[in-house]
């Protein structure tokens, strides 16, 4: 049985394809303009390292913020279910996931086979997430897979970014490095802000110790850092965190199949 | 054009083709605001209320000029309504002390644009006889008032009568939603909505007849096709039935709510009993309305809110509950608390949406009502 899972995230595509218990491949490309496209693309080159062709697939579930206009999947399923599910794939003591995306963040507590038995994600803006650390790195003009680490540097009281909008915040930064205020301290307050409403969303759903952290931000070592710090137990990032829900999504379309079949 | 598709058509407008051919009699409109203003005084005074609404409002540019942003975005609507003259057809606006948004709000619609008439009812909080006692003065005030600018005069009986028909009209909304109570409910919540929004915006005998022929035709049609789950819709204006239909092309199908224009309007009738004077008529109008209303506008409500969440969730077997929460409601806001609790112990899922009144942040709204039909969906197998 072999099946895929295309997350169409609002900054990067994903596409993972798996063969019954076994990860064969996965790709990751930037989200273009055109989703259908992307979803398109980054099958593709899944397709291509795993030596498969598109007629070799059984099934396709698609999840993300493109989800709908995936032209090839047989089912779309929302991210929320299948981070839960991808995330209990990876590791089946997982209870409690985080998955921080680049448009959104979202909570979930799951059961052991990584049902949602209930979730909180942030409200419409993308404060907090993904997008706003992107805009803070090239503010700082540093680039964003060092923004973790330089955070981390700083060991003194960060700065304070009262706001959580990322243009007020932006305005707020701008303002701070005309005063002369160090990089370093600004990435710490900035990491700072981010962890305070990641840690308020988890509270929501019910914090447990066997927890994940899946989505683009949990390869931000300055975040998890941070996250350990705040939860007071050191937690389990995915292999890959990208990829989590797409494998979600793959995972779901092996069960989709087996309805089917039964059916 | 059958009944349901007339209803549809003259929803899309706070000013419907009805309502202008009632004006077009040389008859007069007041607008009013909220469900605890009795309609049954203005149709006892020949006039035609119409719930106020924001239907179809786009932006609030000219009202933010006047209300804070930290403001319920429903009132700032209706404001923008005002300023842009979509309610010039009104004779008269009549308000009440319901929340501060919506007291506020008035203040600034009748200091900018000229109304004929304007009252504000001061409702009490309580419901003890006192409180009865000073609620029917009120009334008695507003039914003198509209008598003295309107040239007109209500008797006992005039009030009898329109008591039995706003009467008449809740009873069929009930049986609107006890073919939703159906497992192969042939009606969506989206038309349904469109029909209950009616029930306050055009005059009552045209609506209950078509109301019965919507009930006669639907009760021999088929079911609707392709649902996952049976919701409840809690929450405060939702006169706008987009978010109804965001939630039934994820697959959901909304059977019923408890919402200012759903039942928390029209579940519990006035007592229509007879009497012998209109003071005895309006204490009885001024008991049910204190009463009957579930509003968390009244402290101490929470509980009968409970009951009536739980007696709707037991009859019309709701899978999931979604909170439409409107932000910066102070009312619904606070209850959130108790409803969250109070809906844990039911033991029903159940989803909290942050709104705003204009639609918008669909792409996340989408999301989350997807993940919860899931979750619902798989915690069902």
């Amino acid at each position: 049985m072999i099946t895929a899972g295309i997350d169409i995230g609002s900054l990067t595509g994903k596409a993972l394809i798996l063969k019954d218990t076994s990860v064969l491949s996965w790709s990751i490309i930037p989200t273009g303009y055109d989703s259908a496209d992307t979803a398109k693309i980054v099958t593709e080159k899944a397709l291509e390292q795993a030596g498969i062709t598109m007629a070799d697939i059984d099934y396709i579930v698609s999840t993300g913020y493109g989800r709908v206009i995936v032209p090839f999947a047989r089912k779309n399923i929302s991210e929320i279910s299948c981070h839960a599910r991808g995330a209990v794939w990876c590791n089946p003591q997982v209870r409690t996931v985080v998955d921080m995306g680049g448009q959104d963040c979202k909570s979930m507590r799951c059961d052991s086979r990584g049902n949602v038995i209930s979730f909180a994600m942030n409200d419409k803006c993308s404060a907090g997430v993904g997008r706003y650390l992107e805009v803070m790195a090239k503010l700082l003009d540093i680039r964003l897979e060092d923004i973790g680490e330089r955070s981390l540097d700083f060991t003194g009281d960060p700065l304070t970014i009262s706001s959580t909008c990322v243009v007020f915040a932006r305005s707020e930064i701008l303002r701070s490095l005309q005063q002369g205020a160090d990089k370093n301290k600004i990435l710490a307050g900035l990491h700072d802000a981010l962890v305070t409403r990641i840690y308020g969303m988890l509270n929501k759903v019910g914090l447990e110790k066997e927890f994940m952290v899946s989505g683009g931000i949990a390869k931000n070592i300055g975040i998890v850092n941070r996250l350990q710090r705040r939860v007071g137990f050191e937690f389990k990032t995915a292999f890959e965190p990208q990829i989590v829900g797409a494998l979600g999504a793959a995972v779901l379309a092996q069960e989709a199949l087996l309805e089917d079949a039964k059916s | 054009m059958n009944a349901l598709e007339r209803l549809t058509q003259l929803s899309t407008k706070v000013y419907n083709q009805s309502a202008a051919d009632w004006k077009q009699r040389g008859k007069r409109v007041v607008g009013y605001m909220c469900s605890y203003v009795p309609e049954e005084i203005f149709y006892a005074a020949g006039i035609l209320p119409i719930r106020i609404g924001a239907r179809g409002c786009k932006n609030t540019t000219l009202a933010d000029a006047h209300m804070a942003p930290i403001t319920c975005s429903f009132t700032r609507c209706v404001l923008e309504m005002a300023l842009t003259h979509e309610y010039d057809f009104l004779d008269g606006l009549v308000f009440m002390n319901g929340c501060e948004n919506m007291r506020r709000m008035c203040d600034n619609w009748i200091s900018k644009i000229s109304i004929p008439f304007n009252c504000c009812l001061s409702v009490p909080y309580k419901t003890h006889e006192d409180a009865v006692e000073w609620y029917s003065q009120e009334l008695d005030s507003l039914k003198r008032k509209l008598e003295a600018t309107f040239s007109v005069s209500i008797s006992n009986s005039d009030l009898l009568e329109s008591i039995r028909m706003v009467n008449k009209s809740k009873q069929l909304l009930k049986e609107l939603y006890d073919l939703r109570k159906r497992p192969d409910s042939p009606i969506s919540g989206t038309q349904a909505q469109r029909i209950v929004v009616m029930a306050s915006a055009m005059p009552k005998n045209e609506f209950n007849e078509l109301l019965e022929e919507v009930i006669h035709t639907y009760s021999q049609k088929n079911a609707v096709a392709n649902y996952r789950a049976r919701m409840m819709v809690i929450g405060n204006m939702l006169d706008d039935y987009t978010y109804t239909e965001l939630i039934e092309q994820a697959g959901g199908l909304v059977v019923t709510d408890v919402t200012c224009y759903g039942t928390l309007y029209f579940w519990r009738a006035a007592d229509s009993t007879t009497t012998d004077s209109i003071d005895s008529t309006l204490n009885g109008l001024a008991r049910s309305y204190l009463n009957n209303i579930l509003c968390p506008r009244m402290p101490f409500n929470s509980g009968n809110i409970h009951n009536l969440i739980e007696e709707l969730t037991r009859t019309f077997n709701v899978d999931g509950i979604i909170f439409e929460r409107m932000m910066y409601c102070n009312l619904w806001g606070g209850e959130s608390m108790a409803l969250e609790k109070d809906i844990n112990e039911i033991g029903i899922p159940f989803l909290t949406l942050d709104r705003q009144y204009i639609p918008s942040g669909e792409g996340q709204i989408r999301t989350r009502i997807q993940a919860f039909l899931e979750m619902i969906g798989r915690q069902r197998k």
